[in-house]
Formats: structure tokens, sequence, C-alpha cells
């Protein structure tokens, strides 16, 4: 029966060998270690032990099996040596699985054991209005910034937010000076709370195969890597607290480092989140063809619309195209033109929409919009929205749609 | 909630009640389903039961700060009626920060009783240091013990525990509004009978519609709004069953690495490979559920759970004969007692807890009446 469990601050990092040694549940510590360091594929890449900028090294996690410390999980009535059959695999050792192979990205070395169950801090959203929190912003020149932006670019954490979480995000690195030399930034085995960036100095990685520093003069392990300025160490702390995987130690008498604890991260990701859904529910309860939709089924949309930037000058809709989707303007400025009128017909300011007649059918578009500013636009496909709601006629409940042309110019049926 | 100070007779009422619930089959106490909600969770959370009333026999699962153990009552003459009793250390649970989830746990336990394929909630209840959930003990085992002794499960036998899985999801969902966030083969127990049941709730929240932000599940599980903390729902638990079904039928989660930023980033990618004698109902099911993007996900667009148990790959399944039990399951524990535990692994003992974390009075002070659901 397997318990939640979040990552103890006992690192166990053999325990991913468990199942597959069951039977044999005599393994030595060396093996244990080769099976299950999270870091040597990372490691192993590297030939010189070096570390190219922008890499980030081990996010910092032994994985641990809550409870089963011994690793060998040993079954009382012995599951993997069962008399009935399976003798491909009493060896402990076991075989590539049939169908899958190194050329089809399957991994051959799966490891076989129990999974722990990890979980970060609670979250909850600060209500808009509400100013409880606000994301710590730390001053920076637009070189550092500019640096520490191509410090996490190949980081799939960072390299998935949009600008605004960017920067937010990049605003709230603090800047952490290492007065001395040989300081453990972080030590293995550790609790994790923080992602750091290198700015300034030179640090030497150690990874020892129990798992955690040990007293005595090789406490620390092996070197097997050192990291420079642009270099990135301990980035699974952004996503929970699992046991550092290795230590990080300063090589220099000065060194800098950026810092971002794993709160202030997910906090900054969720508010925005948070917020963007919010603002998306109250611009689509002023649509009155979606007024018949229940909440949940507004906010589903809202889950589903897709961010689009223009800048200005651009067309959005070009009259005369047939109408696939419905737009809302999240930011920015646009107007309505029509063939054969001078002038806009109608202009778009943040919380208005257009276009959302195409989510009934695909009738030409009777005016073209285009942006007088940068714009920011919020977009639904028709099909998006049949997918995620059943046909669009069905969800109106019969509620008559007031075709007003005025308010709407784009869509206005033929 | 000192024991000494409890009425005698409503101690020997509760323990009466425990055990009747062993005279059947299922969850069927007259008591937990019928009454209303408030007096159901009063019945429960018993104030009167102390763990000194049960004989822990044997652990049968432990995590960071809870353990299992097969338990049965001291006075009770039938060894056969045995139960599970999760005790959680108060200390442990506030440590490692899961209050709201062990009251979440206790919750959701409490509010979907009477499912077949769910794990039932006897009593709860609680002392100085420890909380206590008293589970029916299922005695089968972990689904995924017998997944890694037969490496794979042929495509029947996958089919037939992702059908009884999807109809716990729908159950969670549309019945109650609760994601569970843990699915896994870990959590899944086998009962005498050969079906399933899902334990550990430890994850599981009541959201209905809205939208949750706390990181938690299992690495190769996680789905990836999970992952990028924008925001998830019940969608999550269709993610992960088409991640159980691929592990069901390759003997290994398509997402994997041997450093968990890698699974992760492999999730956020979304890029499933399959093994070309994978059938193609299940590679297209699978497909379906570990969309990306949870708007375009099976289980979530329109039709909900109905699109899922209409999908090709359950085309031989007779929903009605699982649900009430009219067929065995595809694997039937090997018992030789109700209490037989030789399905469970082999757990060292409890270690020497003097130097651990304490219950301090500070921290009874700021917590204990969160703990009072129990």
């Amino acid at each position: 029966m397997a318990q939640n469990s979040a990552p103890d601050s006992t690192p166990v990092i053999n325990t991913r060998a468990g199942d597959k040694s069951a039977g044999t549940p005599k393994i030595t510590e060396d093996d244990e270690f080769e099976v299950t360091s999270p870091t040597n594929l990372t490691f192993r890449q590297s030939n010189s032990g070096a570390v190219p900028p922008g890499t980030a090294l081990f996010g910092g996690s032994a994985f641990t099996e809550g409870g089963s410390q011994t690793g060998g999980s040993l079954f009382s009535r012995s599951p993997f040596q069962d008399p009935e059959g399976e003798e491909d695999e009493q060896e402990g050792e076991l075989a590539p699985l049939p169908g899958l192979s190194a050329e089809q990205g399957l991994p051959t070395n799966y490891a076989l054991g129990r999974r722990t169950s990890v979980s970060a801090e609670s979250l909850n959203p600060t209500e808009a209005g509400s100013d409880s929190w606000s994301p710590p912003h730390h001053p920076k020149t637009e070189e550092q910034v500019s640096r520490l932006k191509s410090a996490v670019s190949s980081n799939f954490l960072f390299s998935h937010l949009d600008d605004d979480q960017s920067m937010t995000v990049l605003n709230a690195l603090v800047e952490k000076p290492i007065p001395a030399k040989d300081i453990k930034v972080i030590s293995q085995g550790d609790a994790g709370d923080y992602f750091y960036i290198v700015e300034k100095g030179n640090f030497d990685v150690y990874i020892h195969p129990s798992g955690a520093v040990q007293p005595g003069p090789d406490g620390l392990g092996n070197k097997v890597a050192s990291i420079g300025p642009g270099g990135s160490f301990g980035e699974l702390a952004l996503m929970y607290n699992a046991p550092r995987a290795a230590t990080v130690i300063s090589t220099e008498p000065k060194s800098t480092l950026w810092a971002l604890d794993r709160i202030t991260f997910r906090r900054i990701l969720m508010d925005s989140a948070f917020q963007r859904r919010r603002m998306y529910e109250a611009f689509l309860e002023e649509v009155p063809l979606l007024s018949s939709l229940k909440p949940y089924e507004r906010s589903k949309i809202a889950d589903a619309l897709d961010t689009i930037k223009y800048t200005a000058n651009s067309t959005i809709i070009h009259e005369g195209d047939p109408g696939d989707a419905f737009y809302l303007l999240e930011s920015g400025e646009a107007e309505a033109t029509k063939n054969g009128v001078s002038g806009p017909v109608k202009n778009y300011r943040r919380g208005d929409y257009f276009g959302e007649l195409a989510l009934l059918d695909d009738k030409p578009r009777q005016a073209s919009i285009t942006t007088k500013t940068d714009v920011k636009v919020a977009r639904l496909g028709r099909d998006g929205f049949k997918r995620l709601l059943g046909p669009v006629e069905g969800m109106m409940r019969g509620a008559e749609y007031e075709l007003d042309s005025k308010r709407s110019p784009v869509s206005k049926a033929a | 909630m000192v024991f000494s100070k409890i009425n005698g007779n409503l101690h020997h009422r509760e323990k009466q009640l425990v055990e009747s619930l062993r005279h059947s089959p299922r969850s069927s106490n007259p008591f937990l389903i019928t009454e209303r909600q408030d007096e159901k969770q009063l019945c429960i959370s018993s104030r009167s039961l102390h763990v000194n009333d049960f004989a822990l026999v044997k652990t049968l699962g432990t995590g960071t700060f809870a353990r299992v153990w097969l338990a049965r009552l001291k006075d009770q003459k039938d060894k056969d009626k045995v139960y599970a009793l999760k005790i959680l250390r108060k200390a442990d649970v506030i440590k490692l920060k899961q209050v709201e989830h062990v009251r979440n746990e206790r919750k959701a336990l409490a509010a979907v009783v009477d499912h077949p394929f769910i794990t039932t909630l006897i009593a709860s209840f609680s002392d100085e240091k420890c909380l206590y959930m008293l589970l029916d003990y299922c005695p089968g085992g972990e689904i995924f013990t017998y997944l890694r002794r037969q490496r794979r499960f042929s495509e029947e036998v996958s089919t037939f525990y992702a059908a009884e899985i999807t109809m716990t999801i729908e159950f969670l969902h549309d019945v109650h509004g609760v994601a569970y966030r843990d699915l896994k083969p870990e959590n899944i127990l086998l009962d005498a009978d050969g079906h399933l049941k899902l334990v550990d709730f430890g994850f599981a929240k009541q959201v209905d519609n809205r939208e949750t932000y706390t990181l938690c599940g299992t690495p190769e599980y996680l789905a990836p709004e999970v992952i990028q903390n924008s925001g998830h729902g019940l969608a999550v638990d269709w993610w992960a069953l088409g991640i159980l079904i691929y592990e069901f039928l390759i003997g290994q989660p398509p997402f994997w690495d041997q450093n968990p930023m890698r699974i992760y980033e492999q999730i956020i990618e979304g890029r499933l490979r399959f093994p070309p004698n994978m059938p193609a109902a299940a590679q297209n099911i699978v497909s379906l559920l570990c969309k990306t993007n949870p708007t375009e996900r099976l289980g979530h667009i329109s039709g909900g759970s109905t699109r899922v148990k209409s999908h090709p790959f359950f085309q031989d399944v007779i929903w009605d004969d699982l649900f009430y039990r009219r067929v065995k399951g595809p694997i039937i524990p090997r018992l030789s007692h109700p209490a037989d535990t030789g399905n469970f692994e082999e757990y060292p003992d409890p270690p020497d807890l003097r130097n651990t974390n304490i219950y301090t009075e500070d921290l009874k002070k700021k917590y204990e009446p969160l703990f009072s659901d129990f």
C-alpha cells in the first residue's frame, strides 16, 4: 500500500533498484548508485566534466522510497520468482522489453521499483484586489537581465513562460554573494528550496555514492563537474522539495549567485495563470452569445483561449474570409472597417470581442479588423469550442441571439 | 479525545459498529450511507476508538509520515476479521507540510464511501500524537506487484483494469467533483475476487469545476499543467489514466528518465512513442488521454467519461457486469485465509521514534484544530 510521502530529508538513492534486486537482495552500494543516480546521464555526456554554460545541472533529486529503506523489497511470497513461470526474470537482470529499443527512444533501463509520490507546498491564489502577496522585485541592470535570460533559456521551466511571467521571474531572482572559497552552497541529501544561476565565479560539484554528505575528509564524494558563469543548478527545487543530489561548493574567494526559491517561482506562475483565467471569464460573461452557458462552461472556454499578439497595423480578420474563430481583445486597440465604407465602423478596446458568430457557422466575415496599436487577443476556434462543449447551437439553449450590426459588424449574418 | 474520559457505552457501540461492517462484503453499513452527511461524518469520526483496541499484526505499507498496519480488534475471536489501519504522526504531517492533504484525504474518503472499486473508510480517530484511519483490508496486494511480476499485462487484462479505473474516475469526478491526483499501479489493490480497489486518497481533493494549483502526484504520472503550475483540475486523472494504460500494456510508463527533470521535460513536450506491436485502439486512447492541452483531452472534452467508455479500446467491456461484479477479475490472488498478507511486501519494523519530530505544545496549539475532523 503506497503512502504519499513528500520526499524525506533522508536521502535513499538506492531504492529504484528495489524490485530489480528482489530475490537477490544483496546488492552493493555501487550497484545501487549506478542504477539510480538521477545525474548519471548528465554527467556521462560531459566528457571532461565541464558543463557548458546554460546547462542546468541536476535538479537535486534522489528518489526516495519512503520507508523501504533497505532497497531490496523482500516479498514474503517472492513474486519475482514465481514458480509458475517467468523464468527469464529470475536472474534479477531484466532483459530489454520486446518491441522496445533505443531507436524508438524508449529507455531500456527502466527502473522498476515502487515510485514515491511527491508534493509541493499547498498554494492558493491571491484573489484579485487583495494585495497580500506581490512577487519580490530585485533591480538588475539590463546586461544582467539579458545574461540571466540566456542562462535559463534552455530550461523548459522558463522557456514556456510568456514575456510578463518571464520578466516577473527574472526580477524575483535575488543576488547571493558567496564571500569565500569552500562554501557549500547546497549539500547532497539536504532539503532543496532554491534554484541557482552562477553570475561570477566557479563552483565544483561533488556526489557521494551514499546519497548524502558524510563526515570526514572524503565526505563530499567524487568531483563530477564544475559550473561557471551562466551555468545553473538545483532546478528540481523549483518543483518540490527533494533531497539535493549533489554538493556544490565555491572555488574562489569571491563569487556571486542568483537565487530563486520554489514558493516564489510557483506563486508567480500560479497568480498570473489565476488572474488570466478570471479576466477571460469576466470578458466572456459579457458576450451575449455565451450568456446562456453555465459558469463552469465559460471557465472551460477560458482555459481553451489561445493568446495571440499582433503588432500595430496588422489585420486580424479579413472581410470576406470564412469565419472560424472568435476573438477577445485583451490589450491594445483595434478597429473594424468595411469595403465601400469610409472610416472605421467600430472601435475595439480591452474587453471587447468580435467574430463570435463564427462559433455558429463559417459565413464570410462582414468586416476587417485591423490593429491600431500592439494588440493581444485571446482566440477561440469553432472546432475548439465544439470539441470542448459540443455543438454550439445546442449550447445556446434556445436563447435568441440578437444580431446587432452596430455591436458586431464582423459577424453579422449575410 | 482523551481515552479515559470516554463513555464506555459509546466505546462498546462503536466497536460493534466496526465489527458489524465486516459481515458484508461491501461497505453497506446503513449508518454510513443513509444518514445525512453531517451525521455520517459524526458517526465515523470516532471519539471513543483507541489504537489500544487493536492488535497491530503486520505492516502493509509505509510512507514518510504514515504506516499502514494489518490490524485486528483485540477482543475479536474470529482471526479472519481484519482491517487496514493507517497511522499518521501529527508532527511528521506538519513537518512535511501535508496537513491540508491529510485533511483532504479524510474528507474525500468519507464522501466517496460505498463505491465497489474504492477502499472503504470505516472510522477515523486520533490521539495525542497520531491520526488513524481504519480501512477495509484488501488482501490481494498491489496491482503494481502483479504488473512487475508479469512484466506486461495482456490487452484483455489491461482493458479490464482500465475499465474499472475509468468507472472509478467517472464516479469521483461526476458524483463528487473529486480529483484523485495520484493514479499509479502502486495505489491500486486487488480484492479477493480480482476486482480493483483504489487506495491512498492523500492527494484527492474536491475541486468541482475549479482549478487548483498545488503540485502533487508521482513524477512519471504528472500532467503537464501540474508541472507548469498553470492550474489543474479533474483532467489530470484522465491524463494519468493514459499513462496507466500505457504502463499496463508496455511494462513501463511512456515518459521516463533517470533524472526527474528530464521526465518533466518529456511530459511538457508530450511526444508519445508507441512500440509497433501495441494495439491500435490502445495507442489511440492513450494519445487522446495524454493530450498536452487539457482542453483537448478525452474525458475532459464534450461527452466526458461517456466518450472514454465508448472508445473502441473498451468495445468488449460490459460495464454493468464489472460494476455489479458479475464477473471475476482476470487475476485471482492466492489467499490461504482472509487475513493472509502474503501478497504484500515485507517491511522493516518501525524505526525508533524517540528522536524524531516531536508534536510540541506550540505545534499543538497551532495545528490541533485542523485535525479535529479525525
